[in-house]
Protein backbone atom coordinates (compact mmCIF):
# COMPACT_ATOMS: atom_id res chain seq x y z
CA UNK A 1 0.00 0.00 0.00
CA UNK A 2 1.73 3.20 -0.74
CA UNK A 3 0.64 6.43 0.45
CA UNK A 4 -2.03 8.33 -0.92
CA UNK A 5 -1.36 10.20 -4.04
CA UNK A 6 -1.27 14.20 -3.87
CA UNK A 7 -4.50 15.13 -5.96
CA UNK A 8 -2.37 17.67 -7.38
CA UNK A 9 0.29 17.21 -9.96
CA UNK A 10 2.01 20.76 -9.41
CA UNK A 11 0.48 22.35 -6.33
CA UNK A 12 2.69 25.05 -6.50
CA UNK A 13 1.99 25.76 -9.84
CA UNK A 14 -1.52 25.24 -9.42
CA UNK A 15 -2.02 27.50 -6.27
CA UNK A 16 -0.25 30.23 -8.14
CA UNK A 17 -2.41 29.78 -10.84
CA UNK A 18 -5.67 30.07 -8.69
CA UNK A 19 -4.17 33.05 -7.06
CA UNK A 20 -4.02 35.08 -10.13
CA UNK A 21 -7.80 33.73 -11.20
CA UNK A 22 -9.19 34.97 -7.65
CA UNK A 23 -7.33 38.28 -8.17
CA UNK A 24 -8.99 38.36 -11.78
CA UNK A 25 -12.05 37.52 -10.54
CA UNK A 26 -12.22 40.38 -7.56
CA UNK A 27 -11.75 42.26 -10.32
CA UNK A 28 -14.54 41.67 -11.54
CA UNK A 29 -16.59 41.64 -8.84
CA UNK A 30 -15.75 45.30 -7.93
CA UNK A 31 -16.23 46.37 -11.81
CA UNK A 32 -19.87 43.81 -11.35
CA UNK A 33 -19.90 46.53 -7.97
CA UNK A 34 -19.26 49.77 -9.08
CA UNK A 35 -21.45 49.20 -12.15
CA UNK A 36 -24.34 48.08 -10.44
CA UNK A 37 -23.70 50.73 -7.66
CA UNK A 38 -24.00 53.57 -10.72
CA UNK A 39 -27.01 52.25 -12.54
CA UNK A 40 -28.59 52.25 -9.41
CA UNK A 41 -28.49 55.74 -8.35
CA UNK A 42 -31.95 55.98 -10.85
CA UNK A 43 -33.75 53.65 -8.03
CA UNK A 44 -31.82 55.62 -4.84
CA UNK A 45 -33.76 58.90 -6.79
CA UNK A 46 -36.80 57.51 -6.94
CA UNK A 47 -37.36 55.70 -3.92
CA UNK A 48 -35.22 56.83 -1.29
CA UNK A 49 -34.79 60.31 -1.61
CA UNK A 50 -35.37 61.03 2.20
CA UNK A 51 -32.14 58.88 2.68
CA UNK A 52 -30.09 60.66 0.40
CA UNK A 53 -30.54 63.69 1.93
CA UNK A 54 -29.39 62.08 5.33
CA UNK A 55 -26.71 60.78 4.33
CA UNK A 56 -25.34 64.13 2.80
CA UNK A 57 -26.15 65.70 5.99
CA UNK A 58 -24.30 62.60 7.74
CA UNK A 59 -21.29 63.23 5.22
CA UNK A 60 -21.06 66.39 5.30
CA UNK A 61 -20.64 66.54 9.11
CA UNK A 62 -19.14 63.12 9.93
CA UNK A 63 -19.86 60.79 12.66
CA UNK A 64 -18.79 60.48 16.32
CA UNK A 65 -16.14 61.78 18.09
CA UNK A 66 -14.81 63.74 14.21
CA UNK A 67 -18.80 65.65 14.65
CA UNK A 68 -17.36 67.27 17.50
CA UNK A 69 -14.34 68.67 16.35
CA UNK A 70 -16.82 70.02 13.00
CA UNK A 71 -17.19 67.11 10.74
CA UNK A 72 -15.75 66.73 7.11
CA UNK A 73 -15.74 70.62 6.03
CA UNK A 74 -13.60 71.10 9.01
CA UNK A 75 -11.09 68.72 8.63
CA UNK A 76 -10.83 69.30 4.66
CA UNK A 77 -10.30 72.61 5.95
CA UNK A 78 -8.05 72.24 8.36
CA UNK A 79 -5.77 70.05 5.72
CA UNK A 80 -6.12 72.54 3.63
CA UNK A 81 -5.08 75.56 5.73
CA UNK A 82 -1.61 73.27 6.30
CA UNK A 83 -1.03 72.58 2.35
CA UNK A 84 -1.22 76.96 1.58
CA UNK A 85 1.03 77.62 4.75
CA UNK A 86 3.43 75.07 2.74
CA UNK A 87 2.84 76.31 -0.23
CA UNK A 88 3.53 79.77 0.95
CA UNK A 89 6.52 78.57 2.92
CA UNK A 90 7.92 76.45 0.16
CA UNK A 91 7.22 78.98 -2.42
CA UNK A 92 8.35 81.99 -1.01
CA UNK A 93 11.80 80.95 0.09
CA UNK A 94 12.72 78.73 -2.89
CA UNK A 95 11.61 82.17 -4.89
CA UNK A 96 13.14 84.43 -2.64
CA UNK A 97 16.56 82.51 -3.61
CA UNK A 98 16.28 83.16 -6.95
CA UNK A 99 15.36 87.64 -5.95
CA UNK A 100 11.78 87.13 -7.67
CA UNK A 101 9.44 86.48 -4.15
CA UNK A 102 7.42 89.17 -5.70
CA UNK A 103 5.88 85.82 -7.73
CA UNK A 104 4.68 84.18 -4.55
CA UNK A 105 1.41 85.22 -5.61
CA UNK A 106 1.81 83.20 -9.29
CA UNK A 107 3.21 80.55 -7.23
CA UNK A 108 -0.05 79.74 -5.08
CA UNK A 109 -1.92 80.96 -8.10
CA UNK A 110 -0.76 78.21 -10.29
CA UNK A 111 0.00 75.52 -7.84
CA UNK A 112 -2.95 75.93 -5.79
CA UNK A 113 -5.55 74.27 -8.21
CA UNK A 114 -3.48 72.22 -10.28
CA UNK A 115 -1.43 70.39 -7.60
CA UNK A 116 -2.47 71.29 -4.18
CA UNK A 117 -6.32 71.27 -3.92
CA UNK A 118 -6.72 67.94 -6.66
CA UNK A 119 -4.22 65.76 -4.93
CA UNK A 120 -4.86 66.75 -1.27
CA UNK A 121 -8.70 66.87 -1.64
CA UNK A 122 -8.42 63.29 -2.44
CA UNK A 123 -6.76 62.37 0.85
CA UNK A 124 -9.10 64.26 2.75
CA UNK A 125 -12.24 62.90 1.07
CA UNK A 126 -10.79 59.14 1.38
CA UNK A 127 -9.52 59.76 5.25
CA UNK A 128 -13.55 61.45 5.63
CA UNK A 129 -16.15 60.35 3.82
CA UNK A 130 -15.04 57.40 2.81
CA UNK A 131 -13.25 55.91 5.15
CA UNK A 132 -17.03 56.57 7.66
CA UNK A 133 -19.01 55.00 4.60
CA UNK A 134 -16.56 51.86 5.14
CA UNK A 135 -17.52 51.60 8.42
CA UNK A 136 -20.97 52.48 8.66
CA UNK A 137 -21.86 49.89 6.00
CA UNK A 138 -19.50 47.16 7.41
CA UNK A 139 -20.44 47.69 10.94
CA UNK A 140 -24.42 46.80 8.83
CA UNK A 141 -22.61 43.58 7.11
CA UNK A 142 -21.17 42.23 10.25
CA UNK A 143 -24.78 42.67 12.53
CA UNK A 144 -26.33 41.27 9.09
CA UNK A 145 -28.44 44.75 8.75
CA UNK A 146 -27.78 44.54 4.98
CA UNK A 147 -29.38 40.63 4.51
CA UNK A 148 -32.25 42.17 7.00
CA UNK A 149 -32.83 44.95 4.53
CA UNK A 150 -32.66 42.50 1.54
CA UNK A 151 -35.63 40.51 2.92
CA UNK A 152 -37.40 43.48 3.74
CA UNK A 153 -37.24 43.81 0.03
CA UNK A 154 -34.97 46.98 0.18
CA UNK A 155 -32.56 47.63 -2.62
CA UNK A 156 -29.72 47.12 -0.36
CA UNK A 157 -26.92 48.32 -3.45
CA UNK A 158 -29.57 51.59 -4.39
CA UNK A 159 -29.86 52.13 -0.57
CA UNK A 160 -26.68 51.88 0.60
CA UNK A 161 -24.02 52.13 -2.23
CA UNK A 162 -25.95 54.63 -4.77
CA UNK A 163 -26.93 57.45 -2.22
CA UNK A 164 -23.55 57.50 -0.27
CA UNK A 165 -22.23 57.62 -3.66
CA UNK A 166 -24.41 60.94 -4.92
CA UNK A 167 -23.58 62.01 -2.07
CA UNK A 168 -19.87 62.23 -2.48
CA UNK A 169 -20.76 63.60 -5.71
CA UNK A 170 -22.92 66.37 -4.28
CA UNK A 171 -20.62 66.94 -1.58
CA UNK A 172 -17.17 67.16 -3.98
CA UNK A 173 -17.92 70.95 -5.50
CA UNK A 174 -18.47 72.57 -2.46
CA UNK A 175 -16.06 70.47 -0.68
CA UNK A 176 -13.48 71.40 -3.61
CA UNK A 177 -14.51 75.08 -3.72
CA UNK A 178 -13.35 75.35 0.39
CA UNK A 179 -10.51 73.48 -0.32
CA UNK A 180 -9.30 75.95 -2.64
CA UNK A 181 -10.38 78.97 -0.96
CA UNK A 182 -8.53 77.55 1.94
CA UNK A 183 -5.58 77.03 0.39
CA UNK A 184 -5.35 80.36 -1.22
CA UNK A 185 -6.60 82.21 2.13
CA UNK A 186 -4.08 80.96 4.18
CA UNK A 187 -0.70 81.02 1.40
CA UNK A 188 -1.76 84.80 1.12
CA UNK A 189 -2.07 85.02 4.86
CA UNK A 190 1.47 84.10 5.92
CA UNK A 191 2.82 85.60 3.02
CA UNK A 192 1.10 88.77 3.63
CA UNK A 193 1.75 88.60 8.09
CA UNK A 194 4.65 86.41 8.29
CA UNK A 195 6.98 87.32 5.25
CA UNK A 196 5.54 91.11 4.86
CA UNK A 197 4.87 91.34 1.29
CA UNK A 198 2.94 94.17 0.33
CA UNK A 199 -1.03 92.69 -0.49
CA UNK A 200 -0.79 94.56 -3.78
CA UNK A 201 1.95 93.03 -5.29
CA UNK A 202 0.62 89.59 -3.39
CA UNK A 203 -3.04 90.20 -5.38
CA UNK A 204 -1.50 91.49 -8.57
CA UNK A 205 0.26 88.82 -9.58
CA UNK A 206 -2.37 86.21 -8.14
CA UNK A 207 -5.16 87.25 -10.07
CA UNK A 208 -3.01 88.15 -13.37
CA UNK A 209 -2.11 84.35 -13.11
CA UNK A 210 -5.04 82.27 -11.56
CA UNK A 211 -6.67 80.97 -14.53
CA UNK A 212 -10.69 79.91 -14.05
CA UNK A 213 -10.30 76.94 -16.45
CA UNK A 214 -7.49 75.61 -14.60
CA UNK A 215 -10.39 76.35 -11.05
CA UNK A 216 -13.12 74.26 -13.53
CA UNK A 217 -10.71 70.98 -14.24
CA UNK A 218 -10.05 71.03 -10.43
CA UNK A 219 -13.46 71.19 -9.94
CA UNK A 220 -14.18 68.02 -12.48
CA UNK A 221 -10.75 66.15 -11.03
CA UNK A 222 -12.61 67.05 -7.10
CA UNK A 223 -15.75 65.12 -8.78
CA UNK A 224 -13.97 62.62 -10.65
CA UNK A 225 -11.71 61.20 -7.44
CA UNK A 226 -15.05 61.47 -5.06
CA UNK A 227 -16.67 59.10 -7.83
CA UNK A 228 -13.78 56.65 -7.37
CA UNK A 229 -13.47 57.17 -3.49
CA UNK A 230 -16.93 56.59 -2.35
CA UNK A 231 -17.30 53.22 -4.78
CA UNK A 232 -14.19 51.77 -3.49
CA UNK A 233 -14.99 52.59 -0.34
CA UNK A 234 -18.46 51.21 -0.51
CA UNK A 235 -17.09 47.92 -2.08
CA UNK A 236 -14.84 47.35 0.74
CA UNK A 237 -17.90 48.25 3.38
CA UNK A 238 -20.39 46.22 1.40
CA UNK A 239 -18.20 43.15 1.36
CA UNK A 240 -16.60 43.14 5.13
CA UNK A 241 -16.47 40.08 6.90
CA UNK A 242 -14.67 38.56 10.22
CA UNK A 243 -16.22 40.39 13.20
CA UNK A 244 -15.51 43.85 14.45
CA UNK A 245 -11.85 43.64 13.37
CA UNK A 246 -13.01 42.76 10.01
CA UNK A 247 -14.86 46.43 9.92
CA UNK A 248 -11.77 47.90 10.79
CA UNK A 249 -9.23 46.04 8.39
CA UNK A 250 -12.11 46.43 5.57
CA UNK A 251 -12.06 50.54 6.65
CA UNK A 252 -7.76 50.37 6.46
CA UNK A 253 -7.67 48.48 3.07
CA UNK A 254 -10.44 50.83 1.17
CA UNK A 255 -8.39 53.62 3.05
CA UNK A 256 -5.13 52.12 0.96
CA UNK A 257 -7.12 51.11 -2.18
CA UNK A 258 -8.59 54.57 -3.00
CA UNK A 259 -5.65 56.27 -1.85
CA UNK A 260 -3.69 54.76 -4.67
CA UNK A 261 -7.14 54.68 -6.98
CA UNK A 262 -7.80 58.57 -6.61
CA UNK A 263 -4.31 59.38 -7.37
CA UNK A 264 -4.38 57.82 -10.85
CA UNK A 265 -7.78 59.29 -11.01
CA UNK A 266 -6.19 62.58 -10.86
CA UNK A 267 -3.64 62.32 -12.83
CA UNK A 268 -5.40 60.37 -15.65
CA UNK A 269 -7.99 63.36 -15.49
CA UNK A 270 -5.28 65.85 -15.02
CA UNK A 271 -3.27 64.57 -18.22
CA UNK A 272 -6.56 64.65 -20.21
CA UNK A 273 -7.83 68.13 -19.40
CA UNK A 274 -4.29 69.60 -19.14
CA UNK A 275 -3.30 68.05 -22.58
CA UNK A 276 0.76 67.35 -22.55
CA UNK A 277 1.84 70.13 -23.53
CA UNK A 278 0.00 71.71 -19.84
CA UNK A 279 -1.91 74.30 -21.56
CA UNK A 280 -0.20 77.27 -19.76
CA UNK A 281 0.93 80.37 -21.28
CA UNK A 282 3.11 82.58 -19.07
CA UNK A 283 2.87 85.28 -21.34
CA UNK A 284 -1.22 85.48 -21.58
CA UNK B 1 -21.42 71.76 34.25
CA UNK B 2 -23.43 70.63 31.16
CA UNK B 3 -22.72 73.61 29.51
CA UNK B 4 -19.28 73.08 29.85
CA UNK B 5 -18.95 69.50 28.64
CA UNK B 6 -18.98 69.24 24.91
CA UNK B 7 -15.55 72.03 25.52
CA UNK B 8 -14.29 69.93 28.07
CA UNK B 9 -14.62 66.17 25.72
CA UNK B 10 -11.93 67.10 23.01
CA UNK B 11 -10.03 68.52 25.91
CA UNK B 12 -10.15 65.51 28.21
CA UNK B 13 -9.33 63.63 24.85
CA UNK B 14 -6.20 65.22 24.42
CA UNK B 15 -5.03 64.68 27.79
CA UNK B 16 -6.08 60.83 27.79
CA UNK B 17 -3.77 60.51 24.78
CA UNK B 18 -0.53 62.81 26.20
CA UNK B 19 -0.91 60.40 29.23
CA UNK B 20 -0.90 57.26 27.02
CA UNK B 21 2.01 58.63 25.46
CA UNK B 22 3.77 59.33 28.27
CA UNK B 23 3.22 55.70 29.29
CA UNK B 24 4.62 54.57 26.27
CA UNK B 25 7.35 55.88 26.95
CA UNK B 26 7.82 54.84 30.28
CA UNK B 27 7.62 51.71 29.12
CA UNK B 28 9.59 52.13 26.31
CA UNK B 29 12.45 52.51 28.36
CA UNK B 30 11.96 49.38 30.82
CA UNK B 31 13.86 46.46 29.92
CA UNK B 32 12.41 43.33 28.75
CA UNK B 33 11.84 44.62 24.98
CA UNK B 34 9.11 42.85 23.35
CA UNK B 35 11.26 42.34 20.57
CA UNK B 36 9.22 39.20 19.42
CA UNK B 37 6.11 41.05 18.93
CA UNK B 38 8.30 44.14 17.60
CA UNK B 39 9.56 41.85 14.52
CA UNK B 40 6.15 40.26 13.65
CA UNK B 41 4.87 44.00 13.66
CA UNK B 42 7.58 45.56 11.58
CA UNK B 43 7.51 42.68 9.06
CA UNK B 44 3.65 43.39 9.18
CA UNK B 45 4.22 46.94 8.29
CA UNK B 46 6.49 46.48 5.82
CA UNK B 47 4.39 43.69 4.12
CA UNK B 48 0.84 46.09 3.84
CA UNK B 49 2.40 49.28 3.40
CA UNK B 50 5.31 48.34 0.85
CA UNK B 51 3.59 48.09 -2.57
CA UNK B 52 0.60 50.95 -1.92
CA UNK B 53 4.18 52.80 -0.88
CA UNK B 54 5.89 52.76 -3.81
CA UNK B 55 2.51 52.75 -6.49
CA UNK B 56 1.33 56.15 -4.64
CA UNK B 57 4.51 57.51 -4.42
CA UNK B 58 5.60 56.79 -7.93
CA UNK B 59 2.33 57.62 -9.31
CA UNK B 60 1.93 61.45 -6.85
CA UNK B 61 4.97 62.18 -8.42
CA UNK B 62 4.88 61.89 -11.99
CA UNK B 63 1.96 64.06 -11.93
CA UNK B 64 3.38 66.85 -9.50
CA UNK B 65 6.86 66.43 -11.92
CA UNK B 66 4.28 67.00 -15.05
CA UNK B 67 2.95 70.12 -13.50
CA UNK B 68 6.63 71.92 -12.73
CA UNK B 69 8.06 71.17 -16.05
CA UNK B 70 5.04 72.32 -17.50
CA UNK B 71 5.83 75.68 -15.78
CA UNK B 72 9.25 75.40 -16.57
CA UNK B 73 9.28 75.01 -19.77
CA UNK B 74 7.51 78.06 -20.52
CA UNK B 75 10.05 79.91 -18.56
CA UNK B 76 12.69 78.12 -20.49
CA UNK B 77 14.48 76.29 -17.45
CA UNK B 78 13.61 73.32 -18.42
CA UNK B 79 17.39 71.87 -17.53
CA UNK B 80 16.12 72.68 -14.13
CA UNK B 81 13.50 70.04 -13.62
CA UNK B 82 15.71 67.85 -11.69
CA UNK B 83 15.87 70.63 -9.15
CA UNK B 84 12.32 71.00 -8.72
CA UNK B 85 11.60 67.05 -9.13
CA UNK B 86 14.48 66.99 -5.86
CA UNK B 87 12.98 69.83 -3.53
CA UNK B 88 9.54 68.38 -4.25
CA UNK B 89 10.13 64.50 -3.90
CA UNK B 90 13.00 64.43 -1.17
CA UNK B 91 11.35 67.73 1.21
CA UNK B 92 7.89 67.91 0.38
CA UNK B 93 6.01 64.81 -1.20
CA UNK B 94 7.49 61.68 0.08
CA UNK B 95 7.41 61.84 3.67
CA UNK B 96 3.62 62.88 2.99
CA UNK B 97 3.35 60.11 0.87
CA UNK B 98 5.04 57.73 3.64
CA UNK B 99 2.74 58.38 6.41
CA UNK B 100 -0.65 58.45 4.36
CA UNK B 101 0.40 54.78 3.27
CA UNK B 102 1.71 53.84 7.09
CA UNK B 103 -1.48 55.79 8.62
CA UNK B 104 -4.06 54.52 5.78
CA UNK B 105 -2.88 50.65 5.73
CA UNK B 106 -0.76 49.57 8.74
CA UNK B 107 -2.24 52.02 11.55
CA UNK B 108 -5.32 51.16 10.39
CA UNK B 109 -5.03 47.87 10.59
CA UNK B 110 -3.36 48.33 14.48
CA UNK B 111 -6.19 50.03 15.56
CA UNK B 112 -8.61 46.92 14.05
CA UNK B 113 -6.60 44.53 15.97
CA UNK B 114 -5.92 46.29 19.34
CA UNK B 115 -9.70 47.93 19.09
CA UNK B 116 -11.30 44.33 18.49
CA UNK B 117 -9.48 43.04 21.41
CA UNK B 118 -10.89 45.97 23.62
CA UNK B 119 -13.99 45.20 22.58
CA UNK B 120 -13.59 41.60 23.74
CA UNK B 121 -11.90 42.54 26.36
CA UNK B 122 -8.91 40.76 26.30
CA UNK B 123 -7.35 43.86 27.13
CA UNK B 124 -8.31 44.09 30.51
CA UNK B 125 -7.62 39.94 30.59
CA UNK B 126 -3.90 41.21 30.39
CA UNK B 127 -4.42 43.62 32.94
CA UNK B 128 -6.08 41.11 35.70
CA UNK B 129 -2.95 38.76 34.89
CA UNK B 130 -0.67 41.59 35.32
CA UNK B 131 0.42 42.03 31.86
CA UNK B 132 0.98 45.74 31.29
CA UNK B 133 -0.93 46.05 27.73
CA UNK B 134 1.36 49.36 26.97
CA UNK B 135 4.36 48.08 27.39
CA UNK B 136 2.94 44.44 25.71
CA UNK B 137 1.09 45.91 22.52
CA UNK B 138 1.57 49.44 22.42
CA UNK B 139 5.40 50.11 22.53
CA UNK B 140 6.66 47.34 20.01
CA UNK B 141 3.76 48.58 17.37
CA UNK B 142 4.72 52.50 17.96
CA UNK B 143 8.48 51.30 17.26
CA UNK B 144 7.29 49.27 14.63
CA UNK B 145 5.82 51.77 12.53
CA UNK B 146 8.51 54.65 13.51
CA UNK B 147 10.96 52.01 11.81
CA UNK B 148 8.93 51.26 8.89
CA UNK B 149 8.60 54.79 8.21
CA UNK B 150 12.35 55.73 8.36
CA UNK B 151 12.93 52.64 5.84
CA UNK B 152 9.64 53.37 3.92
CA UNK B 153 10.36 56.64 3.19
CA UNK B 154 14.00 56.24 2.04
CA UNK B 155 12.50 53.74 -0.50
CA UNK B 156 10.08 55.78 -1.89
CA UNK B 157 12.35 58.42 -2.02
CA UNK B 158 14.46 56.46 -4.65
CA UNK B 159 11.19 55.09 -6.53
CA UNK B 160 9.65 58.44 -6.81
CA UNK B 161 12.51 60.07 -8.11
CA UNK B 162 12.95 57.36 -10.68
CA UNK B 163 9.27 57.74 -11.57
CA UNK B 164 10.09 61.20 -11.87
CA UNK B 165 13.09 60.82 -14.25
CA UNK B 166 11.39 58.73 -16.62
CA UNK B 167 7.98 60.75 -16.31
CA UNK B 168 10.51 63.96 -17.53
CA UNK B 169 12.74 61.86 -19.79
CA UNK B 170 9.96 60.27 -21.50
CA UNK B 171 7.24 62.09 -21.27
CA UNK B 172 8.47 66.04 -21.23
CA UNK B 173 11.25 65.48 -22.74
CA UNK B 174 13.56 67.18 -20.19
CA UNK B 175 17.60 66.52 -21.33
CA UNK B 176 18.53 63.47 -18.85
CA UNK B 177 21.47 64.71 -18.25
CA UNK B 178 20.53 68.00 -17.20
CA UNK B 179 17.82 66.33 -15.05
CA UNK B 180 20.65 64.08 -13.21
CA UNK B 181 22.86 67.10 -12.92
CA UNK B 182 20.42 69.40 -11.69
CA UNK B 183 18.84 66.77 -8.94
CA UNK B 184 20.65 68.64 -6.13
CA UNK B 185 20.58 71.98 -6.96
CA UNK B 186 17.90 72.99 -4.39
CA UNK B 187 17.67 69.93 -1.93
CA UNK B 188 20.92 68.86 -0.06
CA UNK B 189 22.05 67.56 2.58
CA UNK B 190 19.85 69.00 5.26
CA UNK B 191 16.50 68.64 3.25
CA UNK B 192 17.17 65.05 3.63
CA UNK B 193 18.04 64.74 7.01
CA UNK B 194 14.65 66.73 7.79
CA UNK B 195 12.57 64.55 5.70
CA UNK B 196 14.13 61.49 7.23
CA UNK B 197 13.23 63.03 10.64
CA UNK B 198 9.71 64.01 9.25
CA UNK B 199 8.91 60.23 8.09
CA UNK B 200 10.51 58.97 11.26
CA UNK B 201 7.88 61.19 13.26
CA UNK B 202 5.09 61.03 11.43
CA UNK B 203 5.08 56.95 12.05
CA UNK B 204 5.60 57.62 15.84
CA UNK B 205 2.36 59.63 15.75
CA UNK B 206 0.80 57.54 13.86
CA UNK B 207 1.76 54.64 16.09
CA UNK B 208 0.56 56.64 19.13
CA UNK B 209 -2.77 57.62 18.03
CA UNK B 210 -3.53 54.31 16.38
CA UNK B 211 -3.07 52.70 19.72
CA UNK B 212 -4.86 55.29 21.62
CA UNK B 213 -7.95 55.04 19.34
CA UNK B 214 -7.62 51.35 19.82
CA UNK B 215 -7.90 51.12 23.37
CA UNK B 216 -10.61 53.64 23.76
CA UNK B 217 -12.69 51.75 21.42
CA UNK B 218 -16.13 51.52 22.21
CA UNK B 219 -19.43 49.93 21.41
CA UNK B 220 -19.38 46.92 18.84
CA UNK B 221 -18.30 46.75 15.44
CA UNK B 222 -19.55 50.14 14.65
CA UNK B 223 -17.56 51.73 17.17
CA UNK B 224 -14.42 49.54 15.98
CA UNK B 225 -14.83 51.49 12.77
CA UNK B 226 -15.59 54.77 14.04
CA UNK B 227 -12.19 54.36 16.02
CA UNK B 228 -10.08 53.25 12.33
CA UNK B 229 -11.72 56.14 10.53
CA UNK B 230 -10.64 58.17 13.63
CA UNK B 231 -7.71 57.25 13.40
CA UNK B 232 -7.04 57.88 9.48
CA UNK B 233 -8.26 61.23 9.98
CA UNK B 234 -6.25 62.34 12.80
CA UNK B 235 -3.16 60.97 11.70
CA UNK B 236 -3.54 62.99 8.54
CA UNK B 237 -4.30 65.88 10.54
CA UNK B 238 -0.72 65.52 12.56
CA UNK B 239 1.05 64.70 9.22
CA UNK B 240 0.00 67.99 7.73
CA UNK B 241 0.66 70.14 11.03
CA UNK B 242 4.18 68.09 11.85
CA UNK B 243 5.44 69.06 7.92
CA UNK B 244 4.03 72.19 7.74
CA UNK B 245 6.43 72.86 11.15
CA UNK B 246 9.20 71.35 9.94
CA UNK B 247 9.18 72.86 6.46
CA UNK B 248 9.20 76.41 8.56
CA UNK B 249 12.13 75.57 10.45
CA UNK B 250 14.03 74.44 7.54
CA UNK B 251 12.95 77.54 5.09
CA UNK B 252 14.32 79.43 8.10
CA UNK B 253 16.98 77.58 9.25
CA UNK B 254 18.23 78.44 5.27
CA UNK B 255 17.04 81.92 5.35
CA UNK B 256 20.03 83.01 8.18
Amino acid sequence: MSAVPSPLRAPRLVRACQAAAAGWNRLGEQTAFYLRGIVSIKDALIYYRTEIIRVIAQMSMGVGALALIGGTVMIVTFIMTNIGFQVAIVGYSQLSNVGVEALAGFFSAYTGPRLAAPLVTSIGLAATIGAGATAQIGAMRINEEIDALEVMGVRAIAYLVSTRVLGGLVLAIPLCCVSLLTTFLSTQFLIANTYHQSGGVYNHYFTSFLRSTDVLWALIQGTLQALAIMLVHTYYGFNASGGPAGVGEATGRAVRASLVVSTIVTIAAGLALYGRGGDFHLSG
Amino acid sequence: MVATRPLAKPLREVGAFYALLLDCFVQFVRPPFPWREFILQSWFVARVSLIPALLLGGAFNAFVIFILDVLLFEIGAADASGAGAGLAVVAQIEPGITVLVIGGSAATAMCADIGARTIREEIDAMKVMGINPVHRLMVPRVAALTVNGFLLMSLGTVVALSSDYLFAVYVTNVNPGAYAASLTLLAGLPDVVIAIVKATLFGAAAGAIACYKGFTVGGGPQGVGNAVNETVVYTFMALFVINTLLSAVLAQAQFR
